[in-house]
């Protein structure tokens, strides 16, 4: 109660201080004009979403004169700082954007998210999203988020030119992978593009080389919360190849310096001077946007990320973002998140939404897109849309399923793995450490 | 100690150099070591303001194909355009807003404080304060930024330009007691004394005797602090969240992802931010100069 | 300013504040300043030592204390010792790089006229620059892929900058002499530009070279301003977070990791807001410490200027 005391002794002194506000145009939206809610929405700024969240916004608005929705576009790395500030000054926006799992749990334990489970009651909506998406929306049994744009696996890419060039193939296994890494650095290009700068992408490797290794089990443990669930031998031995790949310079020289914001991992592989990578599918719209000719020219070969020889993983397994989720704000007023409701029941489940992902390039979270992959990029998203369609496991990215604290700890640890700061041992301790917070 | 020079304390006067001539251009002469460096360190210097300003003159597109150090075949505005359509002139005003809101109260009420701690030396309850200013040199800002947003969000001040400008004004108060304090102990006492003896109050010999002497040091903590709070990230960051109340440090940051990776856009929006102040400073030069001279040397 | 009239005997006695009238006029002087500091500088101060005592994570509406728990879990993180280590580095390589640089070019440029206002606008730009545009700018740059060692083909330029731990740190205190040096050399050019010149000339009589009359008169007059430069160097050390955290964001592993971004990462990556304070207020500590033992320095220098004058 000290606390209590201290702010309300720092508010009233502050009050008679403060300036007449300039610009506090509230987030909430609590002041609205018109007859129906005035929801704000909070999502991710840049191509290839942006234009499509907007879009979305407009036919709402359009449609429904009364209600308005007023988006605001963040940064990536700003979005996840700016929502959870909010959330912790009560200015949360009414639909709020992220990446279900871990997070969207942390929100739920915070009493901050709308449960959305009788509203998913309805079947005919709930049916005309992918099942699958579903998961990490949940949490302890209960509907907290609508998934809505995409399915995102994470694919393993390959520059084709580079391949030929280099005279070898597409590697069916991942001791191919091994045979091939002194093949091209024999010729001065790098094996895998990483950006090593930007922990979460080397995340990914790790969560293909456990999987493949070890099936999805060990990650299930994991997130379920059991104790020890990192002391699997099959993460021992998983973490030791990837340390084995490190040391065999298997990611192109200065990996750790490579950021991925800047693009400069895709630019790598585009312009030739890595033959490979593991990368989520989004990017393959940049690729196709910066590379010039690359993509048109059939350039960029893709795949699942190929099995292990003797590992235990069902090599149809893939990892990535089962979707992108909305959620709404238990302190929005009620006509807000009527209005919220009636934008997930209407805009988000309509044709255009659909076609509109497709366009984008993606895979939509909506059922039944499969006939609409007729443009230029055709091939690629029947690829992506049968690799989540026939994956036995469509696991979540792990710093995302997680809970913010242990995801830190987890990103902290990778860097430190790819960085040799720390044996695989070690790896498993500190890990083994933070189970279930 | 050997006793202090004269000269230490006229810097402002033009005496010493009348002797001092012939002796200084002599010495100029054979400073090879400190000559060679300034030069090597002008091309440091330059190397990367070389490269924003050539880059932000290349497209998207052949931004990883060209030559990073050589000016693309052909310029393109593009990116000036791009970065001044995409609110670039809000964010500099927020910027500027919060730039002048924050120094000028900050100079104003750090010079009062700093002349009545001088003039207060036998005052407990002065020295007392002047001793919670200098514990409050150390206090970094990363330190309190929780606290300070909890307050900024209890005073519903929370992402408007103000949450940034309040923290700013007391931040800078520390330093800048400090070196106006410092300076103000040089106006000889004499001169108080007469104001005195002519009936003035102590506003009066505030404003008619220490504030135009003070001058030079009140340029050099405007100029200091104004390039801390500018250039200020992390109260942005924290205190606002509506790119209607981003500043430029802010906006820069994202607008690396904003455009992809349209590393020439952050370059034109840098170079851009850039240009407004170097003028500034390219007039304000002198003062700056010759406020760090009395202000700093002791 | 040159109106000033050079100081005669200047008066050890304080100015006493004459009667009651004149002090409390003095305190109302005070008040704006000392309400304001208090206000966003005291009070957040308590506020992160009770926070400290918490296990918030930023988003609960209700802030519970729990007693030493956050205070353990502070003091116990494996990364704390490594987070001091990285700030004292920083701290001790940046003043052991930026203080003799700083002298030498400051020197330079008071003696040296005819470039003087040349060489002084283009050393300040980079003080203008705000550190996230330089971080973004080096990462650019030292991109051992296309950066300035692709740029200008020389091999040795493709380093992992800042993907090595003493390389990042190397970078790292390389950026901050960049951005940084200009500044403090200002600040000597202006010192020494105070030293009379008959002092050299008297050097030159007694047949003293240039590096003697450096080291006998150019660098025992800068005392002061050394204390002066190095405290704002040594405290704003502790407070380098914009720069490192678009750099490297404490990377590579926890290579540059100081107590400002270990503090952020805990806080508000982590949601633990609890240790995060805890880390705080040990910033703060190692702060105060530190300006207490450079005023110890100044102070001591300060008095015996005044016994000279």
């Amino acid at each position: 109660m000290k606390r209590r005391n201290f702010l309300t002794l720092t508010t009233g002194a502050a009050a008679g201080a403060a300036l007449a506000a300039c610009g506090n145009d509230g987030p909430a939206g609590s002041e609205s004009g018109g007859g129906g809610g005035s929801a704000s929405y909070w999502s991710l700024s840049g191509e290839p979403g942006e234009p499509y969240r907007k879009a979305a916004i407009d036919r709402f608005n359009k449609a429904n004169p009364d209600s308005k929705i007023t988006p605001t576009f963040f940064q990536n790395d700003a979005y996840k700082q700016k929502i959870k500030t909010a959330l912790g000054a009560n200015q949360a926006p009414t639909l709020i954007w992220g990446w279900g799992g871990g997070g969207l749990k942390s929100y739920v334990e915070a009493g901050q998210v709308e449960d959305l489970t009788s509203f998913f009651g309805d079947a005919a909506l709930k049916s005309k999203l992918l099942p699958g998406s579903f998961g990490a929306a949940t949490v302890d049994g209960k509907i907290y988020a609508m998934p809505v744009e995409t399915v995102q696996p994470i694919v393993f890419y390959y520059n084709k030119k580079v391949f030929e060039q280099v005279g070898v193939s597409a590697p069916q296994t991942y001791g191919d992978i091994l045979d091939l890494i002194p093949k091209f650095n024999a010729k001065g290009i790098a094996p895998f593009s990483l950006a090593g700068q930007s922990r979460w992408t080397n995340m990914m490797w790790l969560e293909f080389m456990l999987d493949r290794n070890a099936g999805s089990e060990v990650f299930d443990n994991v997130f379920a919360g059991k104790a020890g669930a990192w002391s699997d031998p099959a993460v021992l031995d998983m973490l030791t190849k990837v340390q084995d790949l490190v040391k065999m310079n298997a990611f192109q020289k200065g990996f750790a310096s490579t950021a991925a914001d800047t693009n400069a991992d895709q630019a790598l592989l585009y312009t030739g001077k890595a033959a490979m990578m593991v990368h989520g599918s989004w990017s393959y719209g940049i690729q196709k946007a910066n590379g010039g000719k690359f993509v048109a020219d059939g350039g960029l070969g893709w795949m699942n990320f190929p099995p292990i020889d003797g590992g235990k993983g069902d090599p149809t397994n893939t990892v990535g973002n089962p979707g992108q989720y909305l959620s709404i704000s238990s302190k929005a007023t009620a006509a807000d998140k009527e209005t919220a409701k009636k934008f997930f029941s209407t805009t988000l489940v309509d044709d255009e939404e659909k076609a509109g992902w497709v366009k984008s390039g993606g895979v939509p979270v909506l059922a039944n897109s499969d006939s609409l992959y007729t443009g230029e990029d055709a091939q690629f998203q029947k690829d992506m849309s049968a690799i989540a369609a026939g994956a036995k496991t469509f696991a979540q990215s792990w710093d995302q399923a997680l809970s913010p604290t242990a995801s830190e700890v987890l990103l902290d640890n990778i860097a430190k793995l790819f960085q040799l700061q720390v044996s695989p041992q070690q790896w498993v301790d500190n890990m083994n450490g933070v189970i279930g917070k | 100690m050997t006793p202090t020079p004269a000269g230490t304390r006229t810097g402002k006067a033009p005496a010493p150099s009348v002797t001092g001539r012939p002796a200084r251009r002599r010495l100029t002469e054979r400073n090879w070591v400190g000559g060679s460096f300034a030069w090597l360190w002008l091309i440091v210097v330059m190397v990367p303001l070389y490269w924003l300003v050539i880059t932000s003159f290349k497209t998207q597109a052949n931004y990883f194909i060209t030559n990073p150090l050589k000016p693309p075949s052909e310029f393109t505005f593009d990116n000036y355009v791009l970065v001044i359509e995409s609110d670039f002139a809000r964010y500099f005003m927020n910027s500027v807003i919060v730039t002048l809101g924050a120094v000028l109260p900050a100079t104003l009420i750090s010079f009062m404080a700093a002349y009545a701690v001088v003039r207060g030396a036998g005052n407990r309850f002065l020295q007392g304060v002047n001793g919670v200013f200098l514990m409050g040199l150390a206090i970094p800002l990363q330190a309190v930024v929780i606290p300070v947003y909890l307050i900024i969000i209890k005073m519903e001040l929370y992402n408007t330009l103000q949450a940034i400008i309040l923290p700013s004004i007391a931040f800078a108060i520390p330093l800048s007691v400090l070196v106006l304090a410092n300076f103000i102990r040089d106006v000889p006492k004499e001169l108080f004394e007469s104001m005195r003896m002519d009936g003035a109050t102590e506003w009066g010999t505030m404003w008619r005797l220490a504030f135009p002497l003070t001058r030079p040091a009140l340029v050099t903590v405007v100029i200091y602090n104004a390039v801390g709070i500018w250039n200020g990230y992390l109260l942005p960051l924290i205190l606002t969240q509506s790119p209607e109340n981003a500043t430029i440090p802010l906006a820069l940051a994202s607008f690396q992802t904003q455009f992809g990776v349209n590393v020439p856009a952050v370059a034109a929006s840098v170079t851009l931010t850039t240009v407004p102040i170097v003028l500034l400073y390219a007039i304000g030069r002198r003062q700056l100069v010759s406020g760090l001279t009395a202000g700093f040397s002791k | 300013m040159t109106t000033l009239a050079p100081p005669v005997v200047r008066g050890q006695e304080p100015t006493r504040s004459r009667g009651g009238r004149s002090g409390s006029v003095l305190v109302w002087m005070v008040l704006p300043a000392f309400v304001m500091f208090v206000f966003f500088g005291i009070v957040p101060l308590i506020g992160v030592v009770v926070l400290s005592f918490s296990t918030w994570n930023g988003i609960t509406p209700t802030i519970e204390l729990t007693g030493l728990t956050s205070w353990k879990a502070a003091l116990t993180n494996e990364g704390l010792p490594n987070a001091l280590w990285v700030t004292f580095l920083i701290m001790a390589l940046s003043w052991l790089v930026q203080t003799p640089l700083s002298i030498l070019l400051g020197t330079f440029m008071a003696r040296q006229s005819r470039y003087r206002g040349f060489l002084a606008v283009f050393y300040f730009i980079p003080l203008l620059l705000s550190s996230a545009a330089i971080a973004i700018t080096y990462k650019s740059l030292l991109d051992p892929n296309f950066g300035l060692g692709a740029g200008l083909g020389i091999e040795a330029l493709n380093q992992d900058w800042l993907g090595q731990a003493n390389l990042a740190i190397a970078t790292l205190i390389f950026v901050v002499s960049w951005q940084f040096i200009p500044f403090h050399s200002l600040i000597y050019q202006g010192a020494v530009r105070q030293i009379p010149d008959s002092m050299y000339e008297a050097a030159q009589i007694d047949g003293a070279g240039r590096v003697r009359q450096f080291f006998s008169i150019t660098l025992p007059q800068l005392k002061y301003t050394i204390i002066t430069s190095s405290t704002l160097m040594v405290v704003g050390s502790l407070t380098f977070f914009d720069l490192i955290w678009v750099l490297t964001a404490g990377g590579p592993g926890d290579a540059t990791r100081a107590l400002a971004v270990q503090m952020y990462q805990l806080g508000f990556q982590a949601s633990l807001m609890g240790p995060a304070s805890a880390i705080a207020v040990i910033l703060v500590l190692v702060g105060i410490g530190l300006s207490l033992l450079l005023r110890r320095l100044g102070g001591r220098a300060d008095q015996s200027q005044m016994e000279g004058a």
